[in-house]
């Protein structure tokens, strides 16, 4: 019932705040792309990164460390017009956390240790700041499987909370890309096949943005 | 070593608030065994799942799970499933030390285990082994 009521609230929200600043969230597994993508938008429109980006997984780890790279009030402007927003960052949601595997990137045991403890906290918060968005672009990598429960659960998550999403198809440089199994796995929603490294297809996903989600 | 697998029935987790279905998956999954549900949890309760297993990676590294009805999600669909009223399906849970990764085919779902990894005693390994009964020789001599 009180899911209910603030699924009720969230939409009398979201029509009062049409066309006005919305929070962008930006959600998905970890290593998908999530800051790559933070930083192109906020590079093409604020003409600053904004986070580091790495090979390493959980790079974005903590809200509370700061990790979580919220870009705030960007203007974009497209042939339809123009969206104000913040844009949120969130930690990649994963649902082990190996300091082990981390020490396969060629970190000390402690350094990963205390990664893989922050990189928990992220995912805990990143899961609890699904009640601060308006509005997500769910970040995945086409050249990875994208039948994951993480993205399943995520998108379910979304869907049961009446968020308006958008699938965003990363990593089409790539030569292994194959964005249409994730259209295939996902068919019920806009999916938008970007590089975010290079920028490629970048005015097609701030179009879905305005249509969608603005 | 030994792996067990627990078949859990919707009956037992219906009636469970969220909290509890989760501590009942949880309690079995550190004691590394591989949970099978027969009616699965629904998008909230999974990452209630997940957070619960976050904050409580001392004793293991995770969990990797699937649930196989993921397909119904477009509002056409769930509509008719809750005509028919279709739960959310089948939902394999396991800890991350025995269970590798489990991948959805185009007709079916495959789990991958590693039997080596897993270090700790099963809960069927607990337990303690009934004598054996002396009844079939006897019977015989009668």
């Amino acid at each position: 019932m009180l899911e209910g009521l603030k699924k009720s609230l969230r939409k009398i929200t979201r029509i009062f705040k049409k066309k006005k600043k919305i929070q962008l969230g930006f959600y998905g597994p970890v290593n998908a792309g999530k800051t790559t993508l933070a930083n192109r938008i906020s590079l093409d429109w604020l003409g600053e990164e904004v986070g580091a980006v790495s090979e390493i997984p959980h790079e974005t780890r903590s809200i509370q460390k700061g990790s979580i790279q919220k870009v705030e009030d960007v203007n974009i402007e497209t042939e339809k017009g123009s969206m104000h927003m913040n844009i949120i960052d969130l930690p990649g949601i994963a649902t082990q956390v190996d300091f082990k595997g981390l020490q396969e990137y060629g970190l000390e045991e402690e350094e990963a240790k205390e990664r893989a403890k922050e990189a928990t906290k992220g995912v805990i918060e990143a899961i609890k700041y699904l009640d601060n968005v308006d509005a997500v672009l769910v970040v995945m990598d086409a050249c990875e499987d994208p039948y994951t429960q993480i993205n399943i659960t995520i998108i379910g998550n979304l869907e049961a909370r009446d968020i308006p999403l958008i699938v965003v198809a990363n990593k089409i440089d790539k030569e292994e890309a194959d964005p249409k199994a994730i259209e295939n796995a996902f068919p019920q929603h806009v999916v938008v096949p970007i590089s975010a490294a290079t920028g490629e297809n970048l005015d097609k996903l701030y179009e879905a943005i305005q249509e969608h989600l603005y | 070593m030994d792996i067990r697998l627990d078949f859990i029935s919707a009956e037992v987790l219906r009636n469970r608030s969220t909290p509890e279905k989760i501590s009942f998956i949880l309690e079995r999954i550190k004691e590394n065994v591989i949970v099978v549900l027969e009616e699965g949890l629904t998008p909230q309760e999974e990452t209630g799942l997940i957070e619960a297993t976050m904050k409580d990676t001392k004793d293991f590294h995770g969990i990797e799970f699937y649930r196989m009805d993921h397909t119904v999600t477009g509002l056409r669909e769930r509509i008719a499933s809750l005509i028919a009223g279709k739960k959310s399906g089948l939902t394999i849970v396991g800890p991350t030390r025995i269970v590798e990764a489990i991948k959805r085919e185009p007709d079916y779902i495959s789990m991958f285990a590693k039997v080596e990894a897993s270090k700790k005693k099963t809960r069927a390994k607990k337990t303690k082994k009934k004598p054996k009964k002396k009844a079939s020789k006897e019977g015989k001599k009668e």
